[in-house]
């Protein structure tokens, strides 16, 4: 009776175990720090970022009515706010908001939605690494 | 089969006194191209930023819809109301049967299929909009923007299996039912219409919608948040100069 309960416990601590570790696997193949984010885009791309064209591009339009900047602020160490919901956008900086460019999955979508309303099109991993190494220059 | 002149309809017993006779009230009719409407538009600006008003005022609007069609359902004319279309699975089970058969039964209101279409893109609108509000508010994680997006897509499922099925059956019917959801009226028995229109509740619940767009539109950072409209009746404008 006693052996029983004990196995039937252990079974289930095995199995909460193994679903607590799958979660954990998840969590962290999609966490990152923004250096790393970073590194990989340049891999990526094969050649490495550049801070000032990462600026230029952050702030300039792209033939389109948006730049990054239109919403993200000219220098996104402070909140930003969007242009079409007026919605506060917090600050894009990793130095100032930690949680940015910590998830590679999230980092993704909102590159991909982003330079589809800037630029009409998604954007190289050039252009990413380049805005993340100027994002990666500013401090508070 | 098809040939109503030719041969009695399986069920209903149409005759010579069957007359086109008014099934749809006017609110019902008006929700349902609303909720087209404001769905397909939703649909095309899911992925954008500079759409992301119209997009949310899209969804608002379709909730507050919903909500109507709630109301409706218990308080509307005959065939608005859920009592009378609302069947279990035997009946949908019986009626796609019929329909695979190519003799489906006839209803004069929803079918069961149909029925069973509206009660699932009722729920999943609400599924869609809180979901949608929640994300825009920031209110949980990544979980709920998946399921945004996972009900948008079971009911843009839900969408094309209804539209195959409205025409399936007009064709079986030699029916149009397209008409019938824009005219309200379809052919039956006089004793078995609807008797009024409701105009004024259509009336009401259409100024609700625009009075709710325009509030959004006020709101809106720049008068007209609504992006990409701005860009385009910017261009025009330039353009009229251009002419001048």
């Amino acid at each position: 009776m006693h052996t029983l309960s004990l196995s039937r416990f252990s079974r289930r601590s095995f199995a909460a175990a193994v679903g607590l570790s799958a979660l954990t696997l998840a969590n962290i193949s999609q966490a990152a720090t923004p250096a790393e984010l970073m590194a990989g885009y340049t891999a990526q791309s094969g050649s490495p970022a550049v801070v000032a064209r990462g600026q230029q591009f952050f702030t300039t339009r792209h033939g389109r009515e948006w730049s990054c900047s239109t919403c993200h602020g000219a220098v996104p160490t402070q909140a930003g706010k969007h242009a079409s919901t007026g919605k506060s956008i917090q600050a894009l900086a990793p130095a100032v908001n930690l949680e940015r460019f910590t998830d590679s999955a999230k980092t993704e979508k909102w590159f991909r939605r982003n330079c589809n309303d800037v630029l009409g099109r998604e954007c190289s991993a050039a252009e990413k690494a380049d805005v993340l190494a100027w994002l990666l220059t500013l401090k508070p | 089969m098809n040939m109503a002149s030719a041969s009695p309809d399986n069920k209903s017993g149409q005759s010579a006194e069957t007359r086109k006779i008014l099934v749809w009230d006017i609110p019902i009719r008006v929700f349902h191209w609303l909720m087209a409407g404001c769905f397909a538009g939703a649909w095309l600006t899911a992925e954008s930023e500079s759409l992301r008003l119209l997009h949310v005022t899209l969804g608002y609007t379709m909730c507050g819809l919903v909500a109507f069609r709630i109301v409706w359902g218990i308080l509307g004319t005959r065939y608005a109301r859920f009592s009378t279309f609302v069947r279990g699975p035997k009946a949908v089970a019986r009626y796609v049967g019929s329909m695979l058969r190519g003799q489906p039964e006839h209803h004069i209101g929803h079918n069961p299929a149909g029925a069973l279409a509206i009660v699932a893109l009722l729920g999943l609108t609400l599924v869609v909009t809180g979901s949608g509000w929640a994300n825009y508010n920031d209110i949980a994680g990544k979980w709920l923007e998946k399921t945004h997006a996972a009900a948008a897509n079971v009911m843009l499922a839900v969408v094309i299996v209804h539209i195959l099925g409205v025409l399936v059956s007009s064709w079986l019917h030699a029916e149009n039912l397209v008409g019938a959801m824009i005219k309200g009226r379809k052919p039956g028995r006089p004793e078995d219409g609807i008797r009024s229109a409701w105009r004024s509740v259509a009336v009401l619940m259409l100024a609700a919608v625009v009075g709710f767009w325009w509030l959004q539109w006020q709101d809106a950072p720049t008068g007209d948040g609504f992006g990409d409209f701005q860009t385009i009746s910017m261009k025009f404008r330039d353009d009229d100069r251009d002419e001048d």
